[in-house]
């Protein structure tokens, strides 16, 4: 809604057809439960495709073909080959003593999940005393593949970055290919390569199953009943895409008719848009009383608003969330979320490895799958007490 | 405007231009009422609007809702009005989202219950507002002192604005709590929201000061013709650093209400793309964008407008894809409908 809200024009005629339009798409989105709501957005199963020799779709996507079976290091939940070595693309070997590498971050470090993502890659680097550049990429994707060439061109050795899109990025990945410098894709994954052929090993969390993880935890707070409205976020992201066709697939899976989606609407991945879209939804459908926020910060504010409609508590309204900030887990800790589903920032320890197994060791599975934590009432005061919620 | 002129006819240029078959179908022909669609559609949009909603939306004629919108619409109020102002002297002010989040970041560092020793929040405030209207009045000397187009200095100041802004939080959200703000947030007098009552008192201040003080009288003077001014004697720069000043101390006032409702100061996200809205409530409320001519109540009744469209495409469940495109719809129609009729130049 963001765009509308931008640069509408609003003239006589042009509002009422506007309206009328709207009008004629809610008729058919509120009344049914739930997904019919996207004309651009990908459906479940095109999302989730199906799992080839069980590799997930979107890991085949990303260039993983085969599940490791071997020890899989800690923080890891899954590992899929081919084995990924530098020496492939005839990327020589890395003295980390001498040798920078480079940190590309891809969006404002304003929320709490790039704060710590941030955090993570350059205290790792620090411990270890390696040399470390690091860019900010704004929410910008040109910006983003102008700071990865820059960074190669300053001498940076390796690429670790984190993607504000599965694609987008082909212009540093080609720029680095020739270079000859190692990258590490951390967090969001980059698509529609061959496993090792493009990037090197990938590190993410798998948002389809963050997802379905918030499904199963909404059922077990409603008891499998209840009117639902979806915060989604960002329009046209695929951790967008993946959270909520993991969830809607979940609830399908887990035959959950009870849950009821009468509510689908962006709020930006933003507090404020959480805010004032819940607002707007609380009035027009007061029978909402379970709310998926597709990160933590449209959840509170969601809980803003919940707040000023008298509505805040589990009693009244359920929230799941995903991302595991503190703010978050506090909320769990106070009564007013049910559970939240962690998107583990903390990527440094995992990608620094990979990287020095890549340039200089036996190679990195070409993607891995970090372990995500899990909150609710049972744990969510000792996440906090332990600094595990970030 | 080109999709009814020949790529070669320059409309700005051509003294009594022929009537395309458009303008003639609904401007030139329908005489009067053509015209008064073009000055005054805001108001029939508006009603009408309000009627699909009255149908269409579930709950919309109830207090509570009408009281939440009109809490929504304020921000957008205030913002706007300072904008009608600058445009009206022929500028342009995109900065002023940043200039909220200015706002919103000063008062969170100020009032930081956080490290307990935190400034008083009265105090916290005021610095607030003093700093968004420094901003303005950077943006007014760069305007009228350095000679640099509206759009260039206050676009400068859009992206600096907000550099800052992330600077005085250290670059994230700040929470803050404070009973004052859930007074902010649920005060009425008369069943209406107070902040809509504060968005309605500096609308008619505004009214007041347009028509009958010497300064709205300069403001206009400016837009209508900027060299013309300059012989008359107008005191040229210090109206436009005034009337960027006071652009930006509505643009604070608006960061720190909304940093209220919020209860956090949010400076990568306060006021985001809030100059377009503005902008766009001021032009669909019937002032010119090239100046000259400030239309207070258009300009609030502009604002209403777009907040109630994008509460509508909200409350109706509208896609975000679809609901872009309906925006598309919009503003062909709007360029088309609300093409200024050349004598009101």
């Amino acid at each position: 809604m963001n765009a509308v809200h931008q640069t509408t024009a609003g003239a006589a005629v042009a509002v009422a057809l506007a309206v009328a339009l709207a009008g004629c798409s809610t008729g058919q989105t509120t009344s049914s439960s739930g997904d019919g709501n996207g004309g651009a957005a990908p459906t479940v199963a095109e999302t989730l495709g199906t799992a080839q020799n069980g590799v997930p779709a979107a890991i085949l996507a990303a260039g993983g073909t085969t599940l490791l079976t071997t020890a899989k290091p800690e923080g890891v939940e899954a590992q899929y080959g081919p084995m990924c070595k530098g020496s492939d693309l005839g990327i020589g070997k890395i003295d980390f003593t001498k040798d920078t590498i480079g940190w590309a971050q891809s969006e404002k470090e304003a929320n709490p999940f790039r704060i710590a993502s941030t955090k993570s890659q350059v205290d790792t680097a620090k411990a270890k005393g390696w040399k470390l550049l690091t860019t900010n990429a704004q929410s910008n994707v040109q910006q983003e593949n102008t700071d990865i060439k820059g960074m190669i061109d300053k001498g940076a050795k390796a690429i670790i970055f984190s993607p504000i899109n599965s694609t987008g990025l082909g212009d540093a990945i080609a720029y680095a290919k020739s270079k000859k410098v190692a990258m590490i894709p951390v967090d969001r994954n980059i698509t529609g390569v061959t496993g090792c052929q493009d990037v090197g090993p990938q590190l993410g969390s798998d948002f389809v199953q963050q997802g379905r993880r918030a499904a199963d935890a909404m059922i077990k707070a409603t008891g499998g009943q209840a009117k639902l409205a979806i915060l989604l976020g960002a329009s046209g992201v695929n951790v967008t895409d993946d959270r909520t066709a993991g969830f809607l697939d979940e609830l399908k899976q887990k035959n959950a008719s009870g849950i009821e989606v009468v509510f689908k609407q962006t709020a930006d991945f933003t507090r404020e848009k959480g805010q004032s879209v819940t607002e707007t939804l609380l009035r027009a459908h007061p029978e909402v009383n379970a709310i998926y926020a597709e990160n933590d910060e449209m959840g509170l504010g969601a809980l803003a608003a919940l707040q000023d409609a008298g509505k805040a508590g589990t009693d009244k309204v359920h929230i799941v969330s995903i991302d595991g900030t503190k703010g978050a887990v506090q909320a769990i800790v106070d009564g007013n979320f049910d559970a939240v589903i962690e998107s583990n920032p903390a990527f440094g320890p995992a990608a620094q490895a990979a990287l020095s197994a890549y340039v200089n060791g036996d190679g990195a599975p070409a993607v891995t799958i970090t372990t995500d934590n899990q909150y609710d009432k049972s744990n969510a005061q000792q996440a906090i007490d332990s600094g595990t919620a970030y | 405007m080109s999709t009814t002129t020949t790529p070669t006819t320059d409309e700005r240029t051509t003294a009594a231009p022929p009537p395309t078959p458009w303008s003639s179908r609904i401007g030139v022909r329908g005489g009067d009422w053509g015209r008064w669609v073009r000055e005054r559609g805001v108001y029939l949009a508006l009603v009408v609007l309000v009627l699909v909603n009255v149908v269409a939306t579930p709950n919309f004629l109830t207090l509570g809702t009408l009281q939440l919108y009109a809490v929504q619409t304020a921000t957008v109020i205030i913002v706007s009005l300072g904008m009608a102002l600058v445009i009206g002297t022929g500028g342009v002010d995109l900065s002023v989202g940043a200039t909220m989040a200015v706002a919103a970041a000063v008062m969170a560092r100020l009032f930081s219950p956080s490290d307990g020793g935190g400034s008083p929040l009265a105090l916290a405030i005021v610095v607030a507002l003093v700093a968004g209207t420094l901003v303005g009045v950077v943006n007014g000397l760069v305007v009228a002192v350095g000679r640099v187009q509206p759009i260039v200095a206050t676009l400068a100041m859009l992206v600096g604005g907000r550099g800052l802004a992330l600077v005085f939080t250290g670059g994230a959200l700040v929470e803050m709590f404070h009973p004052f703000f859930t007074t902010v947030r649920t005060a009425q007098v008369l069943t209406i929201p107070a902040i809509f009552w504060l968005a309605i008192l500096l609308a008619v201040v505004l009214a007041v000061v347009v028509r009958r003080t010497a300064f709205g009288f300069r403001v206009l003077a400016i837009g209508g013709n900027l060299p013309a001014s300059r012989l008359a004697g107008v005191p040229v720069r210090r109206t436009l650093v005034g009337v960027y000043a006071v652009s930006g101390f509505l643009a604070a006032v608006a960061g720190l209400i909304v940093t209220m409702r919020l209860r956090a100061a949010d400076p990568s996200y306060v006021g985001l793309n809030i100059e377009l809205t503005a902008i766009t409530a001021v032009v669909v409320g019937g002032s010119l964008l090239t100046g000259g001519k400030v239309r207070v109540l258009g300009t609030v009744a502009g604002a209403v407008l777009i907040q109630l469209l994008e509460n509508t495409l909200t409350a109706q469940n509208v896609t975000d894809s679809i609901a872009r495109i309906i925006e598309a719809l919009i503003i062909i129609a709007a360029v088309f409908i609300q093409r200024p009729s050349r004598s009101a130049r």
